[in-house]
């Protein structure tokens, strides 16, 4: 084998390692998640409605293995929306309050 | 051979550099500043940062209306335009709806009820928001330091979408410390196109009193 084409193995495997952990590093700034789509109505009326299912999509599969991995745990504080929760507006689409654990 | 050998590895280097650029970039844009004090600082990255000037202490407008929470532990100011509106027991908030009933501004203040400090106020706030109420919430700025009247704040801009409806909503949320209690101040109203929150809700805020 050239040298030169082991040269380019060994570069591109660094770089495979190197996108590998940038996406992995990626992945731990969760809390400031981005939405870029504009205000589709502009408030929230203050009125009961049904939970729609708006969770945001799934994670990029995983590469395969030999099973099929457990889903995440839910938040520890994942309050229940449609009315749910303290029964307040910020669980039926109106802006969030202050509170601190309901 | 030789000669295409060196130009595989010359452009398999520059993608190199172009996959380490990208995720310096990705990397810096969720850094957040950590000013000690003064006006909330933009952090890196962003643009729409909606303006903060009535963050300054300054006393309610003559007109405006006050409600206490409970023992007085603090003193939430609102303008005329808005009315008081139901909300958790022990707190206090205030609106102004559209005719059909839709948030235009939005004002609350509670008392402490969790593990919210100065300290981690704002990945408090952002975390809350994301396990409550919001399908997804961005930080635009943060600020350490602030004053209130009767105390010190950490303060917040961000921007979240609910999961009720996906609104979209900019709020400043300003968590204060007394010197005998500690609550939140919130100040939303719907984001119409960028980021932006009406002055009276910036007034509203610099005119928060704790004790």
């Amino acid at each position: 084998m050239p040298p030169q084409l082991n040269k380019s193995l060994i570069v591109v495997a660094l770089l495979g390692v190197l996108a590998a952990g940038c996406s992995a590093a990626s992945t731990t700034h969760a809390p400031a998640t981005h939405s870029t789509v504009p205000a589709s109505s502009p408030a929230a009326t203050p009125k009961t409605q049904p939970a729609p299912s708006t969770q945001p999509p799934a994670p990029p599969a995983a590469p395969p293995t030999s099973s099929a991995p457990p889903p995440p745990p839910p938040s520890s504080n994942a309050i229940p929306q449609g009315n749910g929760g303290d029964h307040d507006a910020d669980n039926n689409g109106g802006p969030s309050d202050g509170d601190g654990n309901i | 051979m030789a000669t295409s050998s060196r130009a595989a590895i010359g452009f398999i280097a520059a993608v190199l550099v172009a996959v380490l650029a990208g995720c310096g970039m990705a990397a810096a844009s969720h850094q957040v500043s950590d000013r000690p004090a003064g006006t909330v600082a933009p952090v890196r990255g962003t643009t729409a940062v909606p303006p903060v000037r009535g963050l300054a202490v300054r006393p309610a407008p003559a007109g405006w209306r006050r409600a206490a929470l409970p023992g007085d532990q603090a003193v939430l100011a609102y303008p005329p335009s808005m009315h008081l509106v139901s909300g958790d027991p022990g707190t206090v908030s205030a609106a102004q709806l559209s005719s059909s009933g839709a948030y235009l501004m939005y004002l609350n203040a509670t008392p402490r009820q969790g593990t919210e400090s100065l300290r981690n106020w704002p990945a408090f706030r952002l975390r809350h928001l994301l396990d409550d109420d919001a399908s997804a919430a961005r930080l635009l700025a943060q600020s350490r330091g602030v004053s209130f009247a009767g105390g010190t704040g950490s303060c917040i801009v961000d921007a979240y979408v609910t999961k009720i409806h996906r609104h979209h909503y900019t709020e400043l949320a300003c968590y204060v410390q007394g010197r005998t209690s500690a609550s939140v101040i919130i100040a939303a109203a719907p984001t119409a196109g960028r980021a932006t929150l009406p002055r009276a809700l910036t007034r509203a805020v610099g005119a928060y009193q704790t004790r």
